[in-house]
């Protein structure tokens, strides 16, 4: 029904998102791109932790938690129809 | 007279050849490599340091089916590029000279980002052995792995491993073996119902030593599921092409041309250095980046996104070939979900994480404080015995037993009794998984001291013992961050300094005041860690960490990894504490401190109000905090009173706070200054005297005006 891009910290826990774009610098989208955090790959938020902390995703299978400030710059696509 | 020659010139011939086998294990974090470690190299293992670096080194050795193989345990990564300090590490120490094979430890149930290590590791073009391990659980969920295609896809040996129950683990010895000899991984491992090793006579089992293994090996080609989308490919070719040009001066270096095109291509700092270093290779960087430029305006996305995008495309495509799903429906671990759900719940999470913290010390005082006691009360008629025979007042008696012997005692009783429950509990707690998910949980606050959450992992450390927690330390990306890390870490309160506050403010002040000591030790954590952010140059990274399942913990692991640190602690740090003691009690028996006494006066009397015995306690709590209380205690019974006849309980309380603050203990300083430099481990102790001394200070005043 409904598509949305918003980034990853906007979105609600339990989405099923779809990476679209990493804005951070060289060092992390490295790292993130080698964990498989890349554009058109399927992910699930599965927590984000208290008083505005980092946020866990569910990525290849394996959780991932990636610092809020990252986080915020994961563009993602949510997709509501399902 | 003419057999003694030949064998003599045989003995010699020995020397020149080879036969040990050197191996890495190489591996994702958490997927057994340490199991398959402690399999195979049982209690024969030693921690060391990367020579210059100060990232862990597991050693083990053993010998099997007539060779001695030498392993490494090498750190858990996710890729060979230059994340962190470990990444460099490992690629340096796989291409050298020093390993001959690499194990990659796989785990079976997260195949795809376990793959993407092993490509890396790939295109290293070192002799490889595949060992697929988790295979219990990928049972359990379900499903099965085609090991055949995985052998025909990767041209290597592909090895099904259960680690925790030694299944499949001296196969890999076997296959290595088989490398080994016969330069390329072969097909026909069982002749006439032999398997190779039992076929091999003794001297074909010799290994020349003037032509290393890895160059002999003839690496399969594995272009097929290695090479990249076309755009990429034929730019890696052309580097390729300009690097082989001058071959002569990349191979010193050992890496494989294909692998420098990519990492120059991606832009890799250490990688770039070998290109820079000599003249004629620079304009290959300069090459790279227009490469790289249109690559990036091709697909309109950066490097390292493109080339990993492809690489998990190509894992992929074998995943589908190789994972067979037998039944529907993967069996989850409920209470595993529920545990995880449980850790980190935003109100419940920092409950347990306190029940943790308070269980540190509940169990290591328990275990360490009964030990503790059984071996005092055995010194003590050991004393009994030989001042009966030699009298008390013998001089070298004093020095030998009290500061020898008692020094010696003092570390078994005083510290390894608490250092082996806490490496128990520590190891518990890493093994089942938790560690993480109090990084998850302190994440944002740590970024207030200027590190992400990982920083809370050595600090809980801590609790147990400052020292091996500061070499926790290491798991911090940057040497900014280590730094941080490092100073926060060595001001929580260890168990010694428990002892400190819990039997002196605690028994004769209340419980109230201990609280309070301990929340202004946590407001001195907050100021250092705020200032240290100030003042140390660059920027807070941001947390990236995997978080595993809970497991139930292995036993055999805990067990060893306690032993194998008891003993490094055994060897290094209590012959320190031996030689200290003994030339302390030379110093106390001769009187040389007394002066000191004197000279802290102004201090310890007009600025904290103690009286001026202290001053030389609280120098001899540098060697072990708990000696404050200890030698407190001994003053007291010495002059027929009890501590409350000796101070007051404001005196106790500053007391207290100063042993508390002042200074790292001794062994911490030198950790710190191996960990850093001298520089820093003694600004740390400057900074952490003097917020000691400022605090103690204003209590003593506040209440002397009040
Ligand atoms: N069920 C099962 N658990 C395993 C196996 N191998 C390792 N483990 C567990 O996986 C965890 C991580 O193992 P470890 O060797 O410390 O991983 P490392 O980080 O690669 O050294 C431990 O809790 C092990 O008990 C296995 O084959 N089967
Ligand atoms: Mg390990």
């Amino acid at each position: 029904m409904e598509s949305l891009i918003k980034c990853l910290i906007d979105c609600l826990i339990g989405e099923k998102l779809k990476v679209l774009r990493v804005n951070a610098g060289y060092h992390a989208k490295r790292r993130l791109a080698n964990l498989g955090i890349i554009p058109g790959v399927q992910i699930i938020k599965k927590k984000a932790a208290p008083f505005r902390g980092p946020i866990e995703v569910i990525v290849k299978g394996t959780s991932l938690v990636i610092g809020r400030g990252l986080a915020a710059r994961i563009v993602v696509l949510s997709d509501n129809s399902k | 007279m003419q057999i003694h020659k030949s064998k003599n010139k045989q003995d010699k011939k020995k020397k020149k050849v080879k036969e040990f086998i050197n191996i890495g294990l190489a591996g994702n974090a958490n997927v057994g490599k340490s199991v398959i470690f402690n399999q195979l190299t049982g209690l024969s293992q030693t921690i060391g340091n990367w020579p210059g670096k100060t990232v862990e080194k597991m050693e083990g050795h053993l010998n099997s089916l007539g060779y001695r193989f030498n392993i490494v345990d090498l750190p858990g990564i996710y890729s060979l590029s230059t994340y962190s300090l470990e990444e460099i590490i490992s690629r340096e120490y796989l291409v050298s000279e020093e390993v001959d094979v690499i194990i990659n430890v796989i785990d079976a149930t997260n195949l795809e980002r376990n793959l993407f290590f092993t490509f890396q590791l790939l295109e290293l073009k070192v002799p490889m052995i595949l060992a697929i391990n988790q295979m219990d659980i990928l049972r359990k969920r379900n499903l099965k792995l085609n090991f055949e295609r995985l052998e025909e896809i990767f041209k290597l040996p592909v090895i099904p491993v259960v680690a925790v129950h030694g299944t499949g683990v001296y196969q890999l010895l076997e296959k290595a073996i088989e490398l080994v000899v016969y330069h390329q991984p072969t097909s026909h491992y069982i002749q006439d119902g032999k398997k190779i090793h039992e076929q091999l006579s003794n001297n074909d089992k010799k290994v020349n030593n003037d032509l290393s293994i890895k160059e002999r090996f003839h690496f399969p080609d594995l272009s097929s599921i290695l090479k990249y989308g076309k755009e990429v490919e034929t730019r890696i070719y052309e580097l390729i092409k300009n690097i082989d040009i001058h071959l002569e001066y990349f191979s010193t270096f050992n890496y494989p041309s294909r692998f420098l095109a990519i990492k120059i291509l991606e832009n890799d700092e250490e990688i770039e250095k070998i290109f820079k270093a000599n003249q004629k290779t620079i304009y290959i960087i300069n090459l790279a980046e227009n490469y790289r430029n249109e690559l990036e305006e091709l697909h309109g996305e950066d490097i390292s996104t493109i080339i990993s995008s492809e690489i998990y495309t190509n894992i992929h495509k074998i995943i589908e070939k190789v994972v067979i799903v037998k039944a529907r429906g993967e069996k989850k671990l409920v209470w595993a979900e529920k545990l995880d759900h449980l850790t980190t719940h935003s109100f419940w999470g920092y409950i347990i994480l306190i029940l943790i913290l308070a269980g540190i010390y509940f169990f290591t005082f328990l275990i360490g404080g009964f030990f503790g006691g059984l071996i005092e009360d055995f010194f003590e008629v050991l004393s009994n015995i030989i001042y009966s025979i030699y009298g008390e007042d013998d001089l070298w008696v004093k020095i030998f037993w009290e500061g020898g012997l008692g020094g010696f005692f003092g570390g078994l009783s005083g510290v390894l009794v608490y250092v082996i429950p806490f490496f128990l509990i520590i190891e518990f707690l890493q093994d089942s998984g938790y560690l993480p998910r109090a990084a998850y949980l302190m994440d944002r606050f740590m970024h207030s001291l200027g590190v992400h959450g990982k920083t809370i992992i050595p600090m809980i450390l801590g609790f147990g013992c400052n020292v091996p927690a500061c070499t926790g330390c290491r798991i911090m990306e940057t040497e900014r961050e280590k730094k941080i890390s490092i100073a926060l870490t060595s001001l929580i309160p260890c168990s010694a300094v428990m002892a400190v506050v819990l039997g002196l403010v605690g028994r004769y002040v209340g419980i109230t005041w201990v609280l309070i000591l301990f929340a202004i030790n946590f407001i001195v954590i907050i100021i250092t860690g705020k200032i240290l952010n100030k003042i140390l140059p660059g920027q807070c990274t941001e947390l990236i960490m995997e978080v595993h399942q809970y497991r139930i913990p292995n036993y055999s692991v805990i067990l060893k990894q306690t032993w194998i640190r008891t003993k490094e602690f055994i060897f290094k740090a209590l012959p320190i504490i031996i030689i200290t003691g003994f030339l302390l009690e030379i110093f106390f028996i001769f009187r040389l401190l007394d002066p000191i006494n004197f000279i802290l006066s102004p201090i310890t009397v007009y600025w904290l109000g103690l009286p001026a015995i202290t001053g030389i306690f609280l120098i001899y709590g540098i060697l072990r905090k708990e000696l404050t209380l200890v030698l407190l205690a001994l003053l007291a019974n010495s002059m027929g009173t009890t501590l409350l006849g000796l101070l007051t309980p404001l005196q106790m309380i500053i007391f207290s706070l100063v042993s508390m603050l002042y200074i790292p203990c001794f062994a911490t300083i030198v950790l710190i200054a191996k960990e850093t430099n001298w520089k820093y481990a003694l600004q740390i102790a400057g900074l952490e005297i003097g917020m000691a001394l400022l605090i103690g200070g204003i209590i003593n005043w506040v209440f002397f005006f009040i």
